[in-house]
């Protein structure tokens, strides 16, 4: 009980707090490691898609996992050269 | 009819799988079922050494798996515990040893013979783990609460999802005082990042180590709270699925208590 005024009163936060916090980040990390073969298929399907109505630079386009304290995020970025015109 | 095999994983060592793994199927027995507890741990045996039943050893599962011996050659019988039996892993073998068909075959022929088959896989996520789930009915995760062994704990629940088991937790090593003080994780904590479903918590108890210094079965001494934990998840995994889930307290902090009823954890 003394230990707990003492805390209480010194402000003094509690590790158990601290270590389920870090633990709950850590594990949205780690499931949030796409494996190399993933990401290079995805991209694949990704360009295959946008291809059908853009004409764009393949080599300057990036996809990357973007991790973030609040948010996480999936960022593909791509130059486009042109709007592909409707077929008719 | 059919046995049921329950693998005992963690993924992190030394969180107490052979401890939990001897103790439940122990418990398992005493509840009148018939029990085979299985050590794959090849090349670094220790549940015959746990279970006091180190030198009567004669074959082992690499023999079982390999066609060099039958069952009930290599399943050494408990003395204490009425229908206990051990299978001993391999000491000289290489962890490579046994292939995941080779095992889930003596998995069928075990479940003929026993009611419950308890796994205790080795640490780590390789051949060992794979061999140990590869013919699995069951599993259970054991995590202490901390923060490594509730991560490796994280990361082999998914492994045991994608090879479609449903495991339940057992949070072993609980300091109710420490968790009192907010130095510990409580078991909710651990529950609330693993979201997944429990099959019992167990106190952190000076007693293991001694019945694991003489090879005697923790579930037969009268004043183990560890003993008296695993008991009860053997219960649960026996049927009685609406047995409660008791929370280990302190009971001896009356200055605690007092202190928690003024709200000052």
């Amino acid at each position: 009980m003394l230990q707990g005024l003492l805390k209480r009163f010194s402000g003094q936060k509690k590790s158990s707090d601290e270590a389920k916090k870090r633990l709950q980040f850590s594990l949205i990390y780690d499931n949030l490691e796409v494996n190399d073969t993933t990401l290079k298929n995805l991209q694949t399907d990704i360009v295959d898609v946008i291809s059908k109505y853009f004409e764009i630079d393949k080599d300057a386009l990036e996809l990357r996992v973007k991790r973030d304290e609040q948010v996480n995020a999936l960022v593909f970025n791509t130059p486009i050269l042109h709007v592909k015109r409707k077929e008719v | 009819m059919e046995g049921k095999v329950i693998v005992v994983t963690s993924g992190k060592g030394g969180v107490g799988k052979t401890t939990a793994s001897s103790s439940i199927g122990a418990a398992l027995a005493l509840e009148g079922k018939r029990v085979a507890i299985v050590d794959m741990d090849i090349g670094l045996r220790n549940l015959d050494v746990v279970m006091g039943l180190e030198n009567r050893i004669v074959f082992n599962i690499v023999d079982i798996v390999q066609g060099r011996c039958k069952i009930d050659q290599a399943a050494i019988r408990d003395r204490r515990i009425k229908n206990l039996f051990l299978i001993p892993a391999s000491q000289s073998d290489n962890k490579d040893v046994l292939t995941a068909s080779g095992v889930a075959r003596v998995c069928k022929d075990l479940k003929a013979k026993f009611d419950f088959i308890i796994m205790d896989s080795p640490a780590g996520i390789e051949k060992g783990f794979e061999n140990s789930t590869v013919g699995a009915d069951e599993a259970l995760v054991v995590c202490t609460p901390d923060v490594s062994a509730v991560r490796d704990a994280d990361r082999v629940i998914g492994l045991l999802y994608s090879k479609s088991l449903s495991p339940r937790l057992v949070v072993n090593r609980i300091e109710p005082a420490r968790v009192e003080r907010g130095e510990m994780l409580s078991h909710e904590d651990v529950l609330e990042v693993l979201s997944i479903d429990l099959a019992g918590l167990v106190p952190m108890d000076e007693k293991v180590l001694i019945s694991s210094n003489t090879g005697t079965p923790l579930v037969l001494q009268n004043d183990s709270k560890a003993g008296f934990a695993f008991r009860r998840i053997a219960r649960r995994l026996n049927g009685e699925t609406d047995l409660p889930i008791e929370v280990p307290t302190d009971k001896t902090s009356v200055w605690s208590k007092i202190g928690k009823t003024f709200g000052l954890k």
